[in-house]
Order: C-alpha cells, then sequence, then structure tokens
C-alpha cells in the first residue's frame, strides 16, 4: 500500500541562513545531478551552485538575488523530490512561483537540466532587470479562517493605488492566507502607509524580489521566450498543478502551451497558489501534502489554503494544528524531523 | 453482477488481453496529446458513473444516470470553443469534464462527486439537483429529461446575431459564438424537440442567422422501447435549412473530426447543423433499470461489447498515441483517484432547511447602467402624432402601447417576439407602431408555436437581452407552459441563481369579450400560473395601472432578472365608459414615464368600511360599476385591487381591508383553481369571519350571447355583496 502524495515545491525566500549546506548535508548521493548544474554555472560565468551551498558565510544581500536563490532552491528541491521513500507515490505535483519551474522538473515535464536552465536564466533576467519589488500582507484571520470581506477590501486598495499616476500595484500571488502584492516604488510604498501594521512585521517587503506575476515582468517574459525553447518542454510523468490551478496531464499535455503559460502567462498574471493547492487536494485527494526544502515557510500557505477550502472539515489554525499531532498530512522536508517520515 | 461492474471487468480483461473490438483506422485531425485528454475524459466520466452507483448503494448519493456509452461527447466538445453555450442532455458528462480541461483551474472531479451527494457545495446547484452545468464553462444547467430545452437554445442561437445588431449590456456570447444543444434520440420525439427543430430550419431558410449545433446522441433506445431502425436519419437528414451530419461517437477520432465540420459550418455559415452521433447505452437507464428484463441479453452484451473506451484504446494504440497499457494504467488511476475524492466529497454539507432549498428560486440583482433617459426631441420623433394625443384619457390598449414604447426607447436590449406583434401591430392593436418605431428586429414576428416564442425569449434572456414575449390568447399558452414552469423559472432554481432568463411575458386574456371567439379567445384561468415558484404574476385593471405596472413588471426583468408575466384583459383594452354611454368613465391620462407602481402595492378605491371588494382585472371594473349601487344603497364599499396575482400581496391585503366589517372576493377566473381559492384561505387564516366569494363557474367559455354567463356580472357581483352584508343599510 503506498501514500499517495502531492509535491510543491517551493518558490524564492526559503533559502536561508540555517540552509546553508543543504546540499551537502541531505544530497551527498546525487553528485551528479549537482555537477551538471555546476558545469552550465560555470559555463555561464556564474558562481557552482554546490559551491554556492557550500561556502562558510551566508548574506542576505547575495544569497537573496535571484541569480543565486533561484538556482540554489532549485537544486535543493529537486534533490528533495528525489529522495522520496519508495512507498511513495507523488500523484501529482505543484509549486509556488519560481516553485512551478522545479515543479515541472519534478513532473519531468524539463529534464532536471532543463529546468535548471529555465530557472537559472529566469532568475538571472529578473535580477538583471529588477523591476519593482513586492510585499507580503495578511488578510486571514489569528485563527486562519478565511476573511474574503477583508481580501476584497485590500485589493480595492491595491486597485485604487495602481489608478494613481506614476503607481503600479497589483496582486502577486495568492498565498493561503496572504497576499503578496507587487509593484514599482510609488506602489508599495503606497499601500505600506493605507494599512495598518500587523504583527509587528507586516506589510513586509521581500529583499530583492521583483513584481513578479505582474504585468511588469513583461520585458524579462519576452526575454525568457527568445532564450528558451519550446522543445525543452515534454509531457509530464505525473499530474502538474500549475499557479492557476490547472492540471496538466501526462500524455494530454500540449507542450507548446505549456511552454507559453510558463514563459508568459505565468510570469505576467497573478500567481494563484492558494488556488493550486485546494485543486490538488480536492482532485487528487492524497495522503500527504510534502512540502521540498529548502526551509520550511511554505508550509504556512499550504495549511491555510486547505483550512480555507475546509479540506478534511478543518476550519482554522486548531484544527490543522490537532490534526498534525494526530496523523500529519503536512510534511515539510526542510524540517529535518517531518523530513523523516517522508525519506524513510 | 449488475451491468456497470460487468463492463468494468470486461474492460480491464480484454484491454490485459488485447482483445480490442474491430473498426475504422483513426482518421487524422487529431493531435496525440488531444486524443489522449479525450480518452482520459471518457474515462474519468466512466469512473464517476461507477462511482455514483456506489455511493447510491451506500447511501451517500442521490443520482444514477450515467453517460456510460455515450463518452464519445468528449470529442464533440473538444471540436467546439469552450465559450460556445452549450445546452446538454444527462448523460454527457464527458462533455463537460473534457470541456472543463479547456477551462484554466477547473476541479470537475470533486465537483462532479460534490453533484452526487447533493451537497450545498455542488458549484452548480448548491445541493439543490443534480445537473450538469457550470458558469465557468458556458453550460446552463437543467434537467433536459423531456427535451424542453431545444426551444431555449434556438432563442439562444438567435440572440447571436441580434447581439451584433443591439449590444445588450449583459452580453454573455462572443459574436462568432454557437450554440450546441445535445438530447437522445428518444428525446428527439419530444413535440419540444421537434418544434425546436422546425423553428431552427424555418429560421435558416429565411437566411436569418441562427449558429446551432443540434446533436443528438443516438443509442438506439429510450428506457425499455427502442427507436425503428434509422429512425433519426430516416426523419432529420432531409430537413430545410439544417445541414445533416454523422458519425460514429464511438470512435473519438470520426467523432472528433465530423463534429469539427459541423461546428466550422455553423460557425461560418450562421446556420443550423444536425450531428447525429451513433452511442451505445452501457447498464440501462438508470441505476435501478435493469435492461435485460426487455432486452435480449445478445443485445445487450452487443452493446457491452461496443464499449466506447474499449474502441478509444484500440484507437490511440492505432495512432501511437498511447499504450494500451498506458490506457490500461490510466483507466486504474482514475478510478482510483475518484473513489479517493469520494471520500471527502461525502463529508461536505447538504441543504437542510426549506428556506436553504428555496433560497435560489428567486436571482439575484445585477447591476444596470444608470440610463440617461431619452433625449425630448427624440421621444418625440419617435412618438410622431401621438404626442398630441397624450394631453387627452385614452382606452388602456394604447396606454400600454405607449408604455411600450418609452420602455424601448429607453432600454435597447428590450427585444418582443410573439404571432403578428411586428408588422400587424397584434390583434387588439397593442404593439402597434412599435415594428416602424424599433425595426423588425426587435419587433420578431414568429411562427405560429408558442413553446418556440417562449424558447426563443428565454434563450435570449440567457444572452443578456430583455425579452418581452407575447402569448396572442391566454389559452394559447397551455401548450407552451413548460418552458415557464420546467425552463425559465426553474433556472435559477438548478443554478443557485447563477444563471437567470429574465422576461416579461404578456398575454391577452380573460373573460368578456362580448361575444368574440368562445372559450380559445376568453380563457379565464390563471391556474397554471400562480403556483410557479419564483414568478411575478401581474393583471392590470385600467390603462394608467397598466402603463405603470409594466414598467415596475421592466425593472423586475432588467434590474432583478424575474420571469414577470403580464396578463392584460382583452376585454379592457378598449374600454371607455364605466356606467353608461359615452362617459368615457374607464379611460384614463397617460402617466409620467418616471412613475411605477411597485410590486406589491395593491390598488384601494374607496374608504368604506361595511364592504371590501377584493378583485382584480375584469372584476375590479365591474365592482366599480356595482360600488355605485351599493353607496346608493348605504354600504359604504371600498375596492381593493390585487395588481399583483402572484406573490400574493398577503400583507398589503390584510392592511387595505383592516377594518372593514365584510370582505367579498370577487374572481373573474373558475372556483376551481383560482385566486380566489388562496384569498378565501389568507382571510380565513388571518381572523376575517364574514368573508365571502364570487368567482366564475367551473365551465369554457360559450361563443355567442351567453358569452359571459359563467362570468361574475355586474349584477351577481351586487347580489353577492348584498347577501353578504345583509342588504341595505
Amino acid at each position: 500500500m503506498t501514500r499517495k502524495a502531492v509535491l510543491i515545491c517551493p518558490g524564492r525566500g526559503t533559502y536561508n541562513k540555517p540552509e546553508l549546506g543543504y546540499l551537502h548535508r541531505h544530497h551527498g548521493d546525487k553528485a551528479a545531478l549537482f555537477a551538471g548544474f555546476d558545469a552550465q554555472r560555470t559555463a555561464a560565468g556564474q558562481e557552482e551552485v554546490t559551491a554556492l551551498d557550500g561556502a562558510t558565510r551566508f548574506s542576505v544581500s547575495k544569497y537573496s538575488r535571484g541569480d543565486i536563490a533561484s538556482p540554489l532552491i532549485y537544486a535543493a528541491s529537486l534533490a528533495d523530490a528525489q529522495s522520496l521513500a519508495s512507498d511513495i507515490e507523488v500523484v501529482a505535483v505543484t509549486g509556488n512561483s519560481m516553485g512551478w519551474y522545479i515543479a515541472l522538473a519534478a513532473a519531468g515535464a524539463l529534464s532536471a537540466e532543463d529546468g535548471f536552465t529555465v530557472v537559472n536564466t529566469m532568475g538571472t533576467l529578473m535580477q538583471e532587470q529588477l523591476i519593482g519589488g513586492q510585499l507580503v500582507y495578511p488578510f486571514a484571520g489569528d485563527d486562519w479562517q478565511n476573511d474574503p470581506a477583508r481580501k476584497a477590501e485590500l485589493l480595492a486598495i491595491v486597485a485604487e493605488i495602481d489608478a494613481r499616476a506614476g503607481h503600479d500595484l497589483a496582486l502577486s500571488i495568492d498565498l493561503g492566507g496572504m497576499l503578496v502584492l507587487a509593484g514599482n516604488e510609488a506602489g508599495l510604498s503606497a499601500f505600506e502607509a493605507a494599512v495598518p501594521v500587523v504583527e509587528e512585521r507586516f506589510p513586509m517587503r521581500l529583499a530583492n524580489h521583483a513584481a513578479f506575476h505582474t504585468a511588469l515582468q513583461a520585458p524579462v517574459a519576452a526575454e525568457g521566450r527568445k532564450r528558451l525553447a519550446a522543445g525543452m518542454f515534454t509531457q509530464p510523468k505525473v499530474p502538474l498543478i500549475d499557479g492557476r490551478g490547472h492540471v496538466w496531464w501526462p500524455g494530454a499535455t500540449d507542450t507548446q502551451a505549456l511552454w507559453d503559460y510558463t514563459l508568459g502567462h505565468q510570469v505576467v498574471e497573478p500567481y494563484d497558489f492558494t488556488r493550486a493547492v485546494q485543486n490538488a487536494a480536492l482532485e487528487f485527494a492524497p495522503d500527504l501534502f510534502i512540502v521540498t526544502g529548502p526551509g520550511t515557510t511554505l508550509g504556512g500557505a499550504v495549511a491555510q489554503s486547505l483550512v480555507h477550502t475546509g479540506w478534511q472539515g478543518m476550519s482554522g489554525k486548531a484544527d490543522f494544528k490537532a490534526q498534525q499531532a494526530k496523523a500529519p498530512s503536512l510534511i515539510s522536508m526542510g524540517d529535518d524531523a517531518q523530513r523523516a517520515i517522508v525519506t524513510g | 453482477m449488475d451491468r456497470a461492474q460487468i463492463v468494468h471487468q470486461n474492460f480491464l480483461d480484454r484491454v490485459a488481453a488485447g482483445q480490442l473490438p474491430a473498426g475504422a483506422s483513426p482518421r487524422s485531425g487529431l493531435a496525440p496529446e488531444t486524443a489522449v485528454a479525450v480518452y482520459r475524459a471518457q474515462v474519468l466520466s466512466r469512473a464517476l458513473d461507477l462511482t455514483s452507483r456506489a455511493m447510491q448503494k451506500a447511501g451517500e448519493g442521490f443520482y444514477t444516470i450515467g453517460s456510460s456509452g455515450h463518452e464519445g461527447m468528449a470529442a464533440v466538445a473538444c471540436a467546439l470553443r469552450a465559450d460556445d453555450m452549450a445546452f446538454l442532455h444527462y448523460r454527457d458528462a464527458a462533455f463537460q469534464i473534457a470541456r472543463a480541461d479547456q477551462v484554466p483551474g477547473q476541479r470537475i472531479a470533486w465537483d462532479m462527486l460534490l453533484s452526487f451527494a447533493c451537497s450545498s457545495e455542488d458549484p452548480t446547484s448548491g445541493g439543490r439537483h443534480k445537473v450538469l452545468g457550470s458558469k465557468a464553462l458556458m453550460i446552463p444547467p437543467q434537467t433536459s429529461t423531456i427535451a424542453s430545452h431545444l426551444p431555449k437554445a434556438v432563442g439562444a442561437a438567435y440572440s447571436v446575431g441580434a447581439a451584433r445588431r443591439h449590444r445588450p449590456e449583459h452580453q454573455v456570447l462572443a459574436d462568432d459564438s454557437i450554440v450546441m444543444c445535445s438530447f437522445g434520440d428518444a428525446s428527439a420525439n419530444h413535440s419540444t424537440a421537434q418544434g425546436a427543430i422546425n423553428t431552427a430550419g424555418w429560421t435558416s431558410v429565411q437566411s436569418i442567422p441562427l449558429p446551432l449545433l443540434f446533436v443528438c446522441e443516438d443509442n438506439g433506445i429510450g428506457i425499455s422501447t427502442k427507436t425503428p431502425t434509422g429512425w433519426i436519419e430516416a426523419s432529420m437528414a432531409g430537413r430545410p435549412g439544417i445541414k445533416y451530419f454523422k458519425t460514429d461517437g464511438l470512435d473519438l477520432y470520426e467523432a472528433y473530426a465530423t463534429a469539427l465540420e459541423a461546428a466550422e459550418y455553423v460557425r461560418t455559415r450562421r446556420k443550423p447543423a444536425f450531428l447525429h452521433l451513433r452511442t451505445v447505452r452501457l447498464y440501462g437507464h438508470a441505476g435501478a433499470d435493469v435492461p435485460t428484463t426487455y432486452l435480449a441479453k445478445a443485445e445487450v452484451e452487443a452493446d457491452e461489447a461496443n464499449d466506447p473506451l474499449l474502441h478509444s484504446v484500440r484507437l490511440l494504440a492505432e495512432a501511437g498515441a498511447l499504450e494500451p497499457q498506458e490506457a490500461l494504467k490510466i483507466y486504474n488511476d482514475t478510478c482510483d483517484r475518484v473513489e479517493r475524492i469520494r471520500t471527502e466529497a461525502v463529508t461536505r454539507p447538504h441543504l437542510k432547511t426549506g428556506a436553504d432549498v428555496a433560497a435560489s428560486l428567486i436571482p439575484p440583482a445585477r447591476a444596470c447602467a444608470p440610463t440617461n433617459g431619452v433625449p425630448p426631441e427624440k421621444r418625440a420623433e419617435t412618438f410622431g402624432s401621438d404626442m398630441r394625443a397624450m394631453d387627452e384619457p385614452q382606452p388602456m390598449s394604447r396606454l400600454i402601447n405607449w408604455a411600450l414604447t418609452d420602455l424601448m426607447l429607453e432600454h435597447g436590449e428590450i427585444v418582443m417576439m410573439g404571432e403578428d406583434v411586428g408588422r400587424k401591430g397584434g390583434v387588439y392593436g397593442v404593439t402597434q407602431k412599435l415594428h416602424q418605431r424599433f425595426g423588425p428586429d426587435r419587433m420578431i414576428d414568429t411562427l405560429l408555436d408558442e413553446q418556440s416564442i417562449l424558447g426563443l425569449a428565454i434563450g435570449m434572456g440567457h444572452n443578456g437581452f430583455l425579452p418581452m414575449p407575447e402569448i396572442q390568447f391566454l389559452a394559447y399558452l397551455h401548450n407552451a407552459e413548460d418552458q415557464i414552469r420546467g425552463e425559465a423559472a426553474t433556472l435559477p432554481f438548478f443554478s443557485n441563481g447563477q444563471f437567470a432568463n429574465p422576461m416579461v411575458l404578456r398575454i391577452a386574456g380573460l373573460g368578456y369579450q362580448k361575444g368574440f371567439g368562445g372559450h380559445f379567445h376568453n380563457d379565464n384561468s390563471l391556474a397554471v400560473l400562480r403556483d410557479i415558484p419564483g414568478i411575478v404574476i401581474a393583471c392590470p385593471s385600467d390603462g394608467a395601472e397598466a402603463a405603470m405596472m409594466m414598467r415596475e413588471a421592466v425593472r423586475l426583468a432588467r434590474e432583478e432578472q424575474r420571469v414577470v408575466v403580464f396578463v392584460e384583459p382583452i376585454a379592457l383594452y378598449p374600454m371607455r365608459d364605466l356606467h353608461e354611454a359615452k362617459d368615457g368613465g374607464w379611460m384614463r391620462s397617460y402617466p409620467a414615464p418616471d412613475q411605477r407602481i411597485a410590486l406589491g402595492d395593491v390598488g384601494v378605491d374607496g374608504d368604506g368600511t361595511d364592504l371590501a371588494i377584493v378583485t382584480y382585472g375584469n372584476g375590479r371594473y365591474l365592482s366599480t360599476q356595482a360600488k355605485a349601487e351599493l353607496e346608493s344603497k348605504g354600504i359604504k364599499t371600498r375596492i381593493i385591487d390585487l395588481r399583483w396575482l402572484a406573490p400574493l400581496p398577503a400583507e398589503a391585503l390584510l392592511e387595505a381591508t383592516k377594518g372593514c366589517k365584510n370582505v367579498l372576493i370577487v374572481d373573474e377566473c373558475r372556483t376551481t383553481g383560482s385566486q380566489s381559492e388562496g384569498l378565501m384561505a389568507l382571510f380565513t387564516e388571518n381572523g376575517v369571519t364574514s368573508l365571502a366569494r364570487h368567482a366564475a363557474g367551473d365551465c369554457f367559455i360559450a361563443t355567442g350571447p351567453a358569452y359571459a354567463a359563467t362570468l361574475p356580472s355586474k349584477d351577481s357581483i351586487l347580489a353577492a355583496a348584498l347577501d353578504l352584508t345583509g342588504g341595505a343599510k
């Protein structure tokens, strides 16, 4: 009897100081995989991924850069995806934001090398262009309860700010109980001025992040389409759920459309991670939701997304905690104790 | 073992053993990934059928009419665009599943399982009914059990071209979209189906755009009654104005290619087509139906051997799109996946109370852009010489005509349709000049088929128009009333308020035409309307009120998406005098265009407390005549006009009769089934003790001198009033 699992690949911001050395700690057996990535980096005149991971010193300014964070997270996440216990059957794969590129590779729609090419290219392009920025702000209640009215209120503020001259602001990611907003400096600042500070940290700017998933990224999308060939994309081997909640099925995927989405809509339109997780739950009913490493920060958004759809009767944080304590169904591989549950 | 399990086991065994049914080689035109997508939709549809039966056995599910054998419809879906409106046959789960794959973000397995479980979270009907349908997928839900969805499909298709000429504010369909409507071979025999197909041809031969694709899924049997061999082709292949296509729904490549050809024909030529799709029906009509009780086992097994999924496995392999073992894995994985989802879906909540169920009877209001009114010069130009007549009192027919003119001027989305409403201007002249004022595309002279008139209205309502169909005489409503009862009124209910088909249905009716017409032109029963949940019935009794109520009716339809039936008393159309010849007592001045009578407002004439006469329509006119004599006998009388027959304005009626010693109900409709029954119940339940009713006899109306013999008259009302009140004071 297998354990059915949905695999969830994280996005930017998940490789931080505690994750330094992740590849070396967990994936000493995957030297061949990393060698390919390192070769691509070297050929591009970039520092090797294994060297970045093996460094003794972590600095936010360096490791939050798109051309550094993206390949590191990709390598760590994909390596985790390849480390699951033999009784785990992955029934679907999804990801958050940049995690979409990892999901493509984890599902087999891109080879490990081609996936690395895509993620490294897009991460580098975004760093080079670094158009705008992102911030995070919560709308859910303390117990994670969905608050659609508050969400609509915040989005109305966003629309109002965006309509002002010289201001760009838009929804970037639907992230469980949080909204990730993106825009130019004027737009982001105006939002910060318009809403109260919550939990002493929000609205929280994300260092070195650009205005991902908004129209501001159109130049990045255009350049990505020039550099990355559609021929790299193949049929996924397991169902792949994108940032609209759409399922790309093995054998039934139009690979040209998959390329088009990945380097089009996905880059310039909001990413609905919430719906991706909810559709993963409702359409695949897995036993486990496995969030690969690095880091553990995406788990909260996954749990909130599940709570918001009433998955297994959960209506808030307390329900989720109780269920996790009884029989954990959300596993973060970035957490050593939980990791053991799925790596055997 | 039941047939569903036999078919399931056959599939597993035959695919594993390579024993696949013979057939034509795959036609070209279908990309491998699309072919696999079709197969996946077919398999999911099948898995859902199996699970629905298991759910019913477990007491978790409530619907077992399946789509097995009709999975070829997945290929038809792939040949259409996702924004082509589809009115589906109840065996078309595979169509909806395949379409869901064309619209990002859907969760179709989950949604379908919620609908089997009748969960209140079912996104289509909110747990009211197992129906196929989806707002996002442009599939309005209905039950489709008696083919009553075909007339509205004709209407929706007509609306595509109409919207090019007059843009409705709430337009739904793209200019180049087509409408698809599917049904079974047995359902094709319903008069609704025959009428709709006839109307489509009638329209098409006049070169009026009608982008409509009929899809007849021919499985050769209707429950236990076989369709005669070749019947569908023989009866449909030669229809004027409708191009016939025939294909094999067991062959996904063939079905896709032909459906694509048919859809392209409809889309580019803007003409209707009839796609005849061969299917089989696997495991009987529904869960409780055992086909071997009326079919030879060999016949049942012959259909099972032609399982379209087995054909698909063979064709996909021959096309090099999918190996049989991969196809088998998809089947097993899908069955397993659906079972897993089921365990979660069955935990979801259900509707509990009557209020829960009734919550979507009335659709939600919609935001309408405010109009700036009509410029005075435009209005003057439109009315022409009628402007001068507006200062003078006029009979009802003219005041309704003017109200319609003002409403059509203000709201470009109003379209009227009916027999003789256009060039002739209506049998009684109520729509005179509207044809010249607004053109033939807003004043549609239809063919003589009431189902088609109402279907046209319902379909146009789906695309943002505000239809005002006319049924020429009340008696003609009856052969079409299911279009209101079973279709228009149920759409918000079945769709949880997501779809609506607003309209103001005008019906000329009721008795008292002096010697003219007999029963069919003087029908005096509204029973067929008054029990339909959610609809509004209006019945004015004088011209000014008719104009103001018409404005409210249009507001209700336009802003609140209601279905309003506006019953116009024919005998009062030309009525000028009240008490004696030439007194002009029943003519009224045209009320200013901004004046309305709100839904539920009753009319109160007088403040007498000896007697309240509660009535409507002709009853008010006759009661007003009687009132003068009652007053002369010292009986202080008030007359209360219901105006709105449904929903019954109960509070307003109780308020209006408060303090009255006696209440007399005067109802020109028949004793049985008339409003008087509801009124008697209302007043009795609210403690009114001195209460009587005077209604028409339970009889049809005669032609000639006895035309009013069964109806209340001024004298009989007077007698009833005196009887109730104890005579003169």
